[in-house]
């Protein structure tokens, strides 16, 4: 392998948790650092390179979200935040405070690893101003705006396409139903989900080969949308029988 | 007396006198017509009804005036020397001694009958309050019902503020509060005197007086001498006078001891240490299964997360056998999650946790979602999706209605074999969106579709032959209940399959989405 492996941080209390993270990281071909407190955390980010950082929600010194907000404010170190359980509420305000994504405990290493791949590809992207994003059939280039579907160029009013690009610049990530009102229609529409709904029907219409078992534009309930990572469209399940 | 209050005890005596005199003046007219009519010289006698009028409706004194005006009229005008007051007859001395005598006789006797109507009166009201207060602790249904009865009747029955302690330990703040302001501070130290025994630490004295700082005085007593259960009252009696003081507590006493008898022939006390005992249990239950399905789940987490990373080993994937126990492993630890969720989310609809966070949502995105998350569970099925490309947005959260679809296809995919075909349908009727799963499966016979809906249902020709809690359909049926909806099932029978429906409100949009559908 010509490239440095990855380095992650996996900040969790639990030894048996960071044991098992360890070794599916380890199997990844990661490099892995660990840390059992907020402000060890804290400490390990300022002092090393760090590719990713993993932050449980629950630590003895201070609350996981303390934790993103804290690395946050200097770095742009991409965060998944694990927890035990948490409400859809807090997942927005942890996405608002700039986690990149979250998993619920529990779950298996394949849903973390998939997290953390598009995680680490958004931030590779960023780095090197690579101009286009492809989901399954559908590419986006953010450069010449343009929206094709199978190599056919679609015609998308300029607020399709607009959502289409905030999500892109996520690609992966969600982004919260908040975010997506006030880059589209602007901040005084923040609380009128219904636009988005019926929008992101008929967006679906336009992008999705089977637009009834959505592959490619995914809803997380009651948190936002994401462009789903290209395994996740490719490798889909069968789509259910539709009769209309 | 201060002089406002003498003036207003001449105010009240002011209107019997008005008529009183209005009465002699007819009299008077009427006794001058009988002369002028028939030409009888006596007719003072007459003057015996306003005499009698008065002291059956207005008492002593209006009728002993009575007395007097109708002997100087009868003197004045109709006894020579007429128009003077003096009197040359004897006759009119007895009249007037027989008047003043009648006047005191009749008003004494009304005045007594008067006392044992209003007596008769007040005991009619006191036993249709204590009827009401039977009748209300009949229907209260926990311990705070009946101490807010006690209080209620209490408070009617004395006409005076009365505040309902449980125990002094207990909420002295919260009963302050549902009486509206606080109590003042010495009030509560003899509150707490007498308890917690329920009895005054002074033997023989029931109840205390206190002064407070404003100068009301509160009585202080247990509701019961004998049952600490019904705890102790704080009454404000205002700033009354010594003799009413004792007045009050004679009424209190009374209404104390009917409202007693009361609670102990309904067998109260009994009924509040049954629901302080079990809204103990209920609490400790609920903070048990809390804090275990929490503190089960972080073991877990490691449990699921290390068979993941183990599957995914090059070295276990040489090893067929090892994987497929590997395999076992996530699965049964999988299970066991979605079990500790279940418990999780019945404790927080027993502890009525379930806030439901209300937005617009697309149908299909909640069908969708919830299908995605049982796509194993499913698997073996045939599913048919049956959405019209219409379905209007519904106004709920999407989360608890997805989890109600997920225990719905969790279900459906128990409870029918594999190959069978499942059909996800929803269409809007009438304001409502109905969305309906049904399976080929076990059905449900007609004893068993009431019952599907209770904690811990689980129908006896399925227990031994799947797994489960029973406590699916009963999360479900609340989560939907949280959204403003329902749910029903419907079955041909056993072995002829069920169809489960939720039924939710559709609410109006406010602004066409469309209109801002407009180019940049």
């Amino acid at each position: 392998m010509s490239e440095p492996s990855p380095i992650v941080l996996i900040v969790d209390d639990e030894v048996q948790i960071r044991r098992f993270l360890r070794t599916g990281f380890e199997l990844n071909g990661f490099v892995v650092h660990e840390a059992g407190t907020g402000t060890e955390a804290i400490r390990a980010a300022t002092l090393r390179p760090i590719d990713i950082v993993i932050v449980d929600l629950g630590l003895p010194d201070m609350d996981g979200s303390e934790v993103v907000e804290r690395i946050r404010s200097w770095s742009t170190v991409p965060i998944i935040v694990l927890s035990v359980r948490s409400t859809e509420a807090q997942k927005v305000r942890l996405l608002e405070l700039g986690a990149d994504d979250y998993v619920v405990k529990p779950f298996g290493i394949a849903e973390l690893m998939a997290r953390v791949r598009v995680a680490l590809r958004r931030q590779s992207r960023a780095a090197s101003g690579e101009p286009s994003v492809t989901v399954g059939p559908l590419t986006i280039d953010l450069a010449a705006r343009a929206v094709t579907l199978n190599g056919q160029r679609l015609t998308l009013t300029p607020k399709e396409y607009r959502l289409l690009q905030v999500l892109a610049q996520h690609a992966g990530n969600v982004v919260t139903h908040q975010h997506l009102l006030k880059e589209v229609w602007g901040s005084i529409h923040m609380q009128d989900t219904h636009y988005l709904r019926i929008f992101v029907r008929k967006l679906r219409q336009k992008i999705e080969p089977t637009p009834d078992s959505p592959k490619i534009l995914i809803t997380e309930l009651g948190v936002g949308y994401r462009l789903a990572h290209a395994s996740e469209a490719e490798n889909g399940s069968p789509a259910p029988v539709t009769v209309s | 007396m201060p002089d406002a209050l003498r003036f207003a005890g001449l105010r009240k005596e002011l209107r019997p006198l008005t008529l009183t005199t209005l009465l002699v003046a007819a009299v008077s007219m009427v006794i001058f017509g009988v002369i002028w009519t028939t030409g009888l010289t006596r007719g003072s006698v007459l003057y015996l009804i306003p005499v009698i009028i008065a002291a059956t409706r207005w008492g002593i004194v209006s009728s002993l005036y009575a007395a007097a005006a109708g002997v100087l009229c009868s003197a004045f005008f109709f006894f020579p020397p007429l128009y003077s007051f003096r009197i040359r007859d004897p006759q009119e001395f007895i009249n007037l001694i027989l008047f003043v005598f009648v006047a005191i006789l009749v008003s004494q006797l009304a005045g007594r009958l008067k006392g044992q109507l209003e007596l008769s009166r007040r005991r009619e009201i006191d036993m249709r309050d204590l009827y009401a207060f039977s009748r209300r602790l009949a229907v209260a249904f926990d311990v705070p019902d009946i101490q807010a009865a006690i209080e209620d009747h209490l408070t009617a029955a004395i006409q005076r503020r009365v505040v309902l302690f449980a125990n002094a330990r207990d909420d002295a703040a919260t009963a302050a509060h549902r009486s509206g302001s606080a109590l003042p501070q010495n009030v509560f130290a003899q509150i707490a005197a007498i308890e917690p025994d329920g009895t005054a630490k002074e033997k023989g004295i029931g109840a205390t007086s206190v002064t407070a700082t404003n100068g009301d005085i509160w009585l202080v007593r247990p509701v019961s001498p004998k049952s600490p259960e019904f705890g102790v009252v704080a009454i404000n009696l205002g700033q009354p006078s010594k003799d009413n003081v004792d007045d009050m507590r004679v009424r209190v006493d009374n209404v104390l001891a009917d409202a007693t008898a009361t609670l102990e022939r309904l067998g109260i006390a009994q009924a509040i240490n049954e629901a302080r005992m079990r809204s103990q249990t209920d609490q400790l239950r609920e903070a048990l299964i809390g804090s275990v399905s929490h503190e089960l789940r972080t073991p877990l987490a490691s449990i699921l997360g290390a068979a993941t990373v183990l599957s995914s080993a090059p070295a276990l994937a040489r090893e067929p056998k090892l994987q497929a126990l590997v395999s076992d492993v996530r699965t049964e630890a999988e299970r066991l999650n979605d079990d500790i969720q279940n418990l999780i989310d019945a404790t927080r609809i027993s502890s009525n946790g379930v806030r439901p966070s209300i937005e617009w949502a697309d149908p299909r995105d909640i069908l969708d979602s919830a299908l995605e998350r049982c796509r194993k569970r499913l698997a073996r099925h045939k599913l048919v999706l049956n959405l019209p490309q219409d379905l209007p947005l519904v106004h709920v959260d999407p989360v608890l209605v997805k989890q109600a679809l997920v225990q719905i296809f969790d279900n459906a995919g128990k409870y029918s074999p594999p190959g069978t075909t499942i059909t996800v349908a929803a269409r809007a009727r009438d304001g409502r969106m109905i969305m309906s799963v049904s399976d080929q499966g076990a059905g449900l016979t007609a004893a068993e579709q009431p019952q599907i809906w209770d904690r811990f249902a689980r129908g006896e020709r399925v227990a031994t032959a799947t797994s489960g809690s029973g406590l699916g359909l009963w999360i479900a049926k609340s989560f939907i209940a949280a959204n403003g909806g329902k749910m029903n099932a419907v079955s041909d029978g056993p072995g002829k399959g069920t169809t489960m429906a939720i039924e939710l409100p559709v609410a109006q949009a406010a602004v066409h989405p469309m209109e801002s559908d407009s180019d940049e």
